[in-house]
């Protein structure tokens, strides 16, 4: 049995800001998405539709690849690198 | 404003490279890396090709972190329950000094900006660079949260996603079809059982890669690279394809599939998965090369485009070391000229041109639209696993003779408009 | 007033990986210990505040063959100036020979009033260091702090208790632990972090301290947790069926049901 994406990310070190560095203009989603790209781009498995059907990201996961970023072609994504001592941290890689 | 000579944004191999040149002539220098240390964000495949970079900073790599020389080249192309793997030996790439290495970037990362303190250079962990400040088109410091520091040159070094640069008009923001996802496991196993799954003498490492079935015939490939006490293992995905694709994919399914193989399993059994990361790799080629200087600014490594994936091999580390390090040569020239604008930085294009950077790259520059063809992921890979499945069966009905066992394979998959096309194509490459 | 701030480094913990129940702590950075950045913190809101003239971070190092860089966080962090006391054999010390360098550093620094240290390190947490040094200069020492103010030769602070607050005041010169509740402590910016370069930091041996290299009082036999089986049993069936097999075992195994 392959290990759960969740288990794989347990084993990095993330450092959690207060505040999200991935916002989600879900109106954009909405209106003008037509391949939903975030869903089937991310590594890391981070995008899901909440119950009210809207995008979210748990960006506390996030590798900080840019992957979502640069796929995201209606640029419904406000997306920076955390600040300070924030973010994944990797030990090895 | 607080005043340096120069800023370095990002403390990666580009940035770092050039801080350790102006830091060794005397430049007052200053690197800002938004991680932990340097290498705490970075993430590559890992193999650094050591050969084109000895001869710069010769007295550094003796005592570098790599984890194993590379002494055996093997590529596997893959089939729905079929592959072959072939392995490229040459004398040339043992003879002598080993050409290339695995390495892991926190711990060689961390290793150069140490080299890079001993030179006297400053370099600042946990400071991400919020804006790159202009003032009449010229680059004139950064700002950091709401400190703003001025310089007399800023080296932009900030890695693939451009974000600093595209925000301040130097650079378009990547877009999915110039670049590439990759990622990856890095798998604990003991030395010895490393050496005796892949034939290495004690402390010799390989390079393994994979074509075909494991990314579903989407641009890219599987790698695996032996390190000291681990594997990297990862995928490496074309994000338009990735992106395109409608059947319900996830990017990150791949890997998991791939290690399911029959012929991976063996590769990682016992393993201990110890870490989980993934990177965009540029993938864009010369045509997406930025100015790459400007008053007040040089650019270099991943932010300037500088990655060359040739197939199987990605090739991006030798290219930010010396990209750093013509940088740094550029920044001394334009120092004792008194002239930090795009005339007085000018030669660092001009070096990097009689380089093998941008001659490499050059050379490569029909390999990304020569790659969109997906045949290239899908066809050939099968096609060579099939005609040597075919060649290799041994059954109950009469056998063919050898010779007309391959014919046919090669006729089918080998000798059609399409490939006959591909094969024009790749004369140009 | 001048305030002396002992400060720790140690593995950044989050960064710490374990390998076959060993800690792996190669390449691993070091930090400042977090309620010694209280302290800091709690020292430069003093000065600033007017109450104090001068803040000096003092840091054993402890086996931190980095320790005079990381130490730098403290003085962009706002403190005057820094002492490390380096030397060999106090790479891996118990906490008297720590006590014992870090009295004599204070002894040798000279001025100070107000002795500041957080309750515990990141990663030992024994909590002792603060109240030795305080016995060793027969300081008056005040424990818990969460709130530390002085005025008029004395320290008055707030101690966090278990279902109380108590003020105490101490006369100057007094040793104060302090826990984390007392503030939040400020994360640099690049400016300071510019200017820290310049401040004054002398590295000290023992030997500069008069001391000779401690016989060590205590020997770690082992830190790890005792090792448990686990019964590797795995229920299948439906949510119902699992409840109940699993209920049954846990009965089995004498914890439910006693
Ligand atoms: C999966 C994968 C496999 C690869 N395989 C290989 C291979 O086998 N061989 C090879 O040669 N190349 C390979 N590459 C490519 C290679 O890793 C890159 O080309 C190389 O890392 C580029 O170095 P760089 O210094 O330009 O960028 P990076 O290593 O990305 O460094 C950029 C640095 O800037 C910092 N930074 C970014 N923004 C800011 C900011 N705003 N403020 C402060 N700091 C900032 C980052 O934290 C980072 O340290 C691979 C890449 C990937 C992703
Ligand atoms: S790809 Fe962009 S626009 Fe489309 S759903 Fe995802 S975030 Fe929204
Ligand atoms: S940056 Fe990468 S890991 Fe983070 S949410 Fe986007 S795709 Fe996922």
């Amino acid at each position: 049995m392959p290990m759960k994406i969740d288990a794989k990310l347990g084993l990095d070190v993330f450092k959690l800001d207060k505040e999200p560095h991935i916002v989600i203009d879900t109106e954009v989603c909405n209106t003008v998405c037509t391949d939903d790209a975030c869903l089937y781009v991310c590594p890391a498995d981070l995008y899901e539709r909440d119950d009210q059907g809207r995008m979210t990201v748990n960006w506390e996961g996030c590798l900080e690849c840019g992957t979502c970023l640069i796929c995201c072609d209606p640029r419904a994504l406000s997306w920076k690198y955390p600040g300070g001592p924030y973010g994944v941290q990797y030990r090895m890689s | 404003m607080e005043r340096v000579e120069c800023i370095v944004v990002g403390g990666g191999l580009a940035g770092l490279s050039a801080a350790y040149g102006l830091a060794e002539a005397g430049v007052e220098v200053m690197v800002l890396e938004r991680g932990d240390y340097s290498g705490a964000k970075n993430v590559t495949g890992g193999r650094l090709y050591l050969k084109p970079i000895r001869d710069i900073y010769p007295e550094l790599w003796d005592e570098a972190p790599f984890e194993r020389p590379v002494a055996r080249e093997l590529v596997t192309m893959m089939a729905e329950g079929a592959h072959t793997t072939v392995e490229i030996a040459s004398d040339r790439f043992t003879a002598g000094a080993p050409q290339s290495y695995t390495v892991l970037r926190a711990r060689l990362d961390q290793w150069l900006a140490e080299k890079v303190m001993e030179k006297g250079a400053m370099v600042v962990p946990n400071m991400k660079v919020d804006e790159l400040l202009r003032e009449d088109g010229r680059v004139i410091g950064i700002r950091a949260g709401e400190d703003e520091i001025g310089a007399d040159v800023v080296v932009v070094a900030e890695g693939v996603l451009r974000l600093l640069s595209s925000a301040a008009g130097l650079a378009t923001q990547p877009k999915a079809r110039h670049h590439a996802l990759g990622y990856k496991e890095v798998i604990e196993l003991p030395p010895g059982v490393i050496e005796d799954r892949w034939h290495l003498n004690p402390g010799e490492g390989a390079a393994q890669l994979f074509m075909g079935e494991c990314t579903k015939g989407m641009m890219g490939g599987a790698f695996l690279y032996t390190n000291r006490e681990s594997i990297s293992l990862g995928i490496v995905v074309g994000m338009e394809d990735m992106r395109r694709r409608r059947d319900g994919t996830e990017s990150w399914q791949l890997l998991d599939e791939f290690k399911e193989l029959p012929q991976i399993r063996p590769l990682v059994a016992g393993g201990t998965v110890a870490e989980y990361s993934a990177h965009a790799i540029p993938e864009g080629g010369i045509s997406q090369v930025p100015r790459l200087a400007g008053d007040g600014y040089l650019v270099a490594g991943d932010a300037a485009g500088f990655c060359l994936n040739a197939l199987v091999t990605v090739r991006g580390m030798d290219f930010a070391v010396a990209a750093g390090h013509l940088a740094a040569e550029a920044i001394k020239r334009a120092k004792a000229a008194g002239d930090f604008s795009a005339a007085g930085l000018a030669s660092y294009e001009g070096s990097l041109r009689s380089s093998f950077v941008l001659r490499d790259l050059e050379t490569a520059r029909t390999i990304p639209s020569f790659m969109e063809n997906p045949r290239l992921f899908t066809h050939y890979p099968r096609a060579v696993a099939r005609l040597l499945e075919s060649v290799y069966t041994v059954d109950e009905r009469p056998q063919d003779g050898l010779v007309k066992k391959a014919w046919k394979s090669v006729r089918r998959d080998f000798l059609n408009v399409a490939t006959v096309k591909d094969a024009w194509s790749a004369r140009r490459i | 007033m001048d305030i002396v701030v002992c400060v720790k480094t140690n593995p950044d913990l989050e960064m710490v990986r374990v390998k076959d129940r060993v800690a792996q702590t190669e390449g691993v950075p070091y930090k400042i210990g977090d309620l010694e950045k209280n302290a800091l913190e709690a020292a430069v809101a003093l000065r600033e505040a007017g109450a104090a003239a001068k803040v000096t971070a003092l840091c054993l190092a402890e086996g931190n063959r980095k320790a005079a860089e990381d130490i730098k966080t403290a003085l962009a962090m706002g403190a005057d100036e820094a002492v490390v006391v380096d030397d060999p054999a106090l790479a891996d010390p118990d906490e008297a020979a720590v006590a014992a360098a870090l009295a004599a550093a204070v002894k040798k620094i000279g001025a100070c009033d107000l002795l500041l240290f957080g309750e515990g390190s990141s990663d030992n947490y024994t909590g002792q260091v603060g109240a030795r040094v305080a016995e060793l200069l027969g300081l008056p020492q005040i424990g818990y702090a969460r709130k530390v103010e002085a005025a008029d030769g004395a320290v008055r602070c707030e101690r966090s208790m278990d279902d109380m607050i108590e003020t105490v005041e101490a006369p100057l010169p007094a040793a104060v632990t302090v826990v984390s509740e007392i503030n939040e402590p400020r994360i640099p910016g690049l400016m300071q972090i510019m200017k820290a370069k310049s401040k004054p930091l002398q590295v000290w041996s023992l030997a500069d301290l008069g001391l000779e290299a401690p016989a060590p009082v205590r020997e770690i036999v082992s830190n790890l947790a005792k090792e448990q089986d686990r019964k590797h049993i795995v229920f299948e069936g439906t949510a119902a069926e699992q409840a109940d097999a699993f209920v049954d075992a846990l009965t089995r195994e004498g914890v439910l049901g006693r």
